[in-house]
């Protein structure tokens, strides 16, 4: 069951309105049920791996709540890890180590037994929907409880619910047991603010998936199909068109998901705090998908030792964390390259700092500072770092958008010069909401929709309502496109 | 708690009137400025029946066959065009649109108005598309998107559940292992006949060599032709066949607009199937003929037979891939045969 579709719009009101008359005690039982029923829907079959998770997991953490001797301690956590990243190995990275994928695909319709049939399929082509997402939600409450950080869940129906909860189970935002177990025990009482707060993040949320995000995806779709037939202006506007999309699609995503838990009372982490608007590769990452990053900051890179040790070590750190959280988003070449450029980038940028900072404290004068004899204006070094990192962002989307290595060459050939006939069909439509979008993500500046419509005037309020409701009805794409982040 | 929810309730009252209220306007500006550029770009059927609908006393409803025409052709005018030409008391609308079914022509023929000038409609009825190749075929999701646009309701909804995807919106891949799963486990059998196929299984059916020649090599281009023949005619049609359902839905539409409904069942290259892929393939098709035919010989329903009118000469792509293309003689011969029909149901 998708976010944006009839379903899930008849789903969502129907929990909504069980799970307040329903006395407290009972609550949880009807979103595990709700959880179980959404996950379901995509494939039953699915099911059986969340269970397994939740299951080994919810032991695990008990074990070793009970265990005080190191060598079983990080036995058990083991048996956690290899667990769940081994299903994630399975079904998401195996086929990198099987035959070519055309082959098997072509194998799908050759093989004589109906289960021989299913596996293929699953290994090859149904990935589940958001294992890489709850299986590091549950490998994160295994560590807590390993660090001692937390005291493990003694129901497990509640355990499944927090590894299950519907608004965030298929793509994040990735929690955290003690910031959202809280939240599903607490009691929720039903409260027009939270309503309306609900409804202002699923409008906008709607919007930037349905408008901008399944507007763009065509055109994205037949430039990176073939960048050669289309003039090099169409084939930049391509490639930056999927950097709005997949911002857009996965934004949106995150704020119907924070909209949907809202509904039920939960506050759901932020997940993007307008990206683009960054001005170094440090703060686009610290807010492009936050709930990952920070997974990442706190699970893999200090463990690794963080920035307390040697620099060289430092910079292998950075760029593991970096590799591997390009791997994470699938089982393909171009996303760990993908993920080394941004670590490059990163090193880059904190190469450049330690200069600017040995600068100012040698006050080692550059021609710059000699300019008209003034000091460079105040915003300008902002506005050209962030045009910056906006490019290089964009241009490192290739290889996460681009289907194979092989063509990486030929897109960035397009880039450079591309003679092609064919042209784009960039409506003015498309024009006008992307420009909507972009002003609204430079007045949200570090401010969520629901809030910053908050102070505003009523006549405000409803006008940018009417203007999102006219957007989403009149003008939303009708391309049949999932979100992006659901294969991960 | 009941404080709180009358609180919800008074506030969101007012605003879900309002919401309502802009949502008839929006629908009314969508209309107005919008709704023919989607039509256009998404569901050129409905455009089309809008062209024609006050103008025409038959509506011809086809795809492909109704258009394609051959360089060869002297008068290379459309099926519709000729019935058209023959029918000299009537005024004959075309609504085609290749690559369409029955599926398609159905919301848009909930669109007739009981009061206006059409009286009767011509829907072609393509045995090819009963069959699993066309059923599952990789443009099926875009086809019934075209279907959920031409919904005979407020266009600004339409619009909406299309952006929501509701629709049937299988993937090609989804609907290749549908395909995969019917020709491998559909038993194929004649129904007056105990003896089973050879090959019970269209993918079995496949697999055999059918062409070798001296040398034990195989004629390729044939065995492929075989192969594509067998493909999409090895099926049998029933009532769970969603073209079938379709079919019923038209009947019901036509039966309660009080509008005269012709199934043109158009020609199959039935002479070269036999020719290609053995008998068994040509009584497959002759049984799913007869039973389309029975199963819509009712009242207020003709069903135009021309299942094996034409020759495999008159077929334009019989050495390609099996299609309804025909040349002038065979879009002349449907034409001929229908007007036939229409003027003895109403003189």
């Amino acid at each position: 069951m998708l976010f944006n579709s009839v379903a899930f719009l008849i789903f969502l009101p129907l929990v909504v309105v069980l799970y307040y008359l329903l006395p407290n005690k009972y609550r949880w039982a009807l979103l595990l049920a709700a959880s179980y029923f959404f996950y379901g829907s995509w494939k039953v079959e699915f099911l059986t791996l969340i269970v397994f998770s939740t299951v080994v997991d919810f032991k695990v953490a008990h074990w070793l709540h009970r265990q005080d001797i190191k060598w079983k301690r990080r036995s058990l956590l083991a048996i956690s890890l290899v667990s769940n990243l081994g299903l994630l190995f399975v079904f998401k990275y195996l086929k990198l180590f099987l035959p070519d994928i055309d082959a098997m695909q072509a194998n799908i319709y050759t093989v004589d037994h109906p289960l021989q049939g299913l596996l293929v399929q699953g290994i090859y082509f149904s990935i589940p929907v958001g294992i890489s997402f709850y299986t590091f939600q549950t490998l994160s409450y295994t560590i807590d409880v390993y660090f001692k950080r937390i005291e493990p869940e003694k129901h497990l129906g509640k355990f499944a619910l927090f590894v299950t909860f519907f608004p965030q189970l298929v793509a994040g935002p990735i929690e955290r047991f003690s910031r959202l177990m809280p939240q599903l025990k607490m009691k929720h009482s039903a409260t027009y603010a939270h309503f309306k707060n609900a409804f202002r993040l699923m409008l906008y949320g709607f919007f930037i998936k349905l408008c901008i995000a399944d507007n763009l995806a065509p055109l994205v779709d037949q430039v990176y199909a073939n960048p050669g037939n289309f003039s090099q202006l169409h084939v930049w506007i391509g490639t930056l068109a999927f950097g709005f999309q997949i911002y857009a699609d996965f934004a949106g995503y995150s704020l119907i998901a924070q909209g949907a838990a809202l509904c039920l009372g939960i506050n759901l982490m932020d997940n993007f705090r307008t990206p683009y608007l960054s001005t170094s590769i440090g703060e686009f990452w610290s807010r492009w998908h936050i709930s990952l990053s920070t997974w990442f900051r706190d699970y893999l890179y200090i463990p690794l030792g963080g920035n307390r040790v040697k620099v060289f070590r430092w910079g292998v750190n950075i760029m593991l964390v970096f590799i591997i959280s390009g791997f994470w988003h699938g089982a393909n070449y171009t996303f760990l390259i993908w993920g080394g450029i941004h670590g490059v980038l990163y090193l880059i940028e904190r190469v450049l700092r330690a200069f600017q900072s040995a600068v100012k404290r040698f006050n080692i004068s550059l021609p710059a500072h000699r300019f008209f004899g003034l000091r460079p204006l105040k915003y300008l070094p902002n506005l050209a770092s962030g045009i910056v990192i906006f490019a290089a962002v964009n241009l490192a989307w290739i290889f996460f958008r681009i289907d194979s290595i092989e063509h990486v060459g030929t897109h960035f050939g397009a880039l450079w010069s591309s003679t092609g006939a064919q042209t784009l069909n960039f409506t003015w439509v498309i024009v006008i909401v992307l420009v909507i979008f972009v002003v609204f993500d430079i007045l949200l500046y570090n401010k969520r929709f629901d809030r910053f419509m908050e102070n505003k005037p009523l006549l405000v309020r409803w006008v940018v309502y009417a203007g999102l409701l006219w957007c989403i009805w009149a003008w939303a794409g009708m391309a049949n496109h999932p979100f992006i982040y659901f294969q991960f | 708690m009941i404080v709180a929810w009358k609180h919800i309730v008074t506030k969101a009252l007012p605003r879900l009137i309002f919401l309502v209220g802009f949502a008839w306007l929006c629908n009314w500006m969508y209309t107005r400025w919008y709704w023919q550029d989607d039509l256009d770009l998404h569901a050129e059927l409905l455009s089309k029946f809008y062209d024609v609908r006050d103008s025409s006393d038959i509506l011809y409803f086809g795809e492909s066959s109704n258009m394609t025409t051959s360089p060869n052709d002297s008068l290379p005018l459309a099926i519709s065009e000729f019935i058209d030409r023959d029918l000299i008391d009537y005024r004959v609308g075309t609504v085609d649109h290749a690559g369409y079914h029955v599926g398609q022509y159905l919301p848009v023929i909930k669109h007739i108005d009981p009061n206006g000038p059409v009286k009767a409609i011509i829907v072609t009825m393509n045995l090819r598309t009963f069959g699993p190749d066309v059923i599952h075929s990789p443009n099926e999701a875009s086809l019934q998107k075209s279907s959920r646009l031409s919904e005979n309701q407020a266009p600004l909804l339409n619009r909406f559940l299309a952006s929501l995807n509701y629709y049937d919106k299988k993937t090609g891949h989804e609907r290749d292992i549908m395909k995969w799963e019917n020709w491998t486990y559909d038993t194929l059998r004649l129904a007056n006949d105990s003896s089973t196929f050879d090959y019970p299984t269209v993918r079995r059916w496949c697999e055999v060599v059918k062409f070798p020649d001296s040398t034990g090599a195989e004629n390729m281009p044939l065995r492929i032709l075989a192969d594509q023949n067998i493909k999409v005619y090895g099926f049998e049609v029933d009532e769970h066949n969603p073209m079938v359902q379709w079919c019923d839905e038209i009947v019901a539409v036509a039966r309660q607009k009080g509008i005269h409904l012709f199934f043109s069942l158009l020609p199959e290259n039935i002479q070269q199937s036999e020719e290609l892929a053995g008998r068994n393939l040509a009584q497959l098709m002759r049984q799913n003929r007869d039973y389309l035919v029975h199963r819509y010989a009712v009242d207020g329903v003709t069903v135009i037979n021309n299942l094996e009118l034409i020759d495999d000469i008159h077929f334009l792509d019989r050495e390609v891939f099996p299609t309804e293309h025909y040349d002038q003689f065979g879009r002349e011969a449907i034409a001929d045969q229908v007007s036939r029909a229409v003027v003895r149901v109403a003189p």
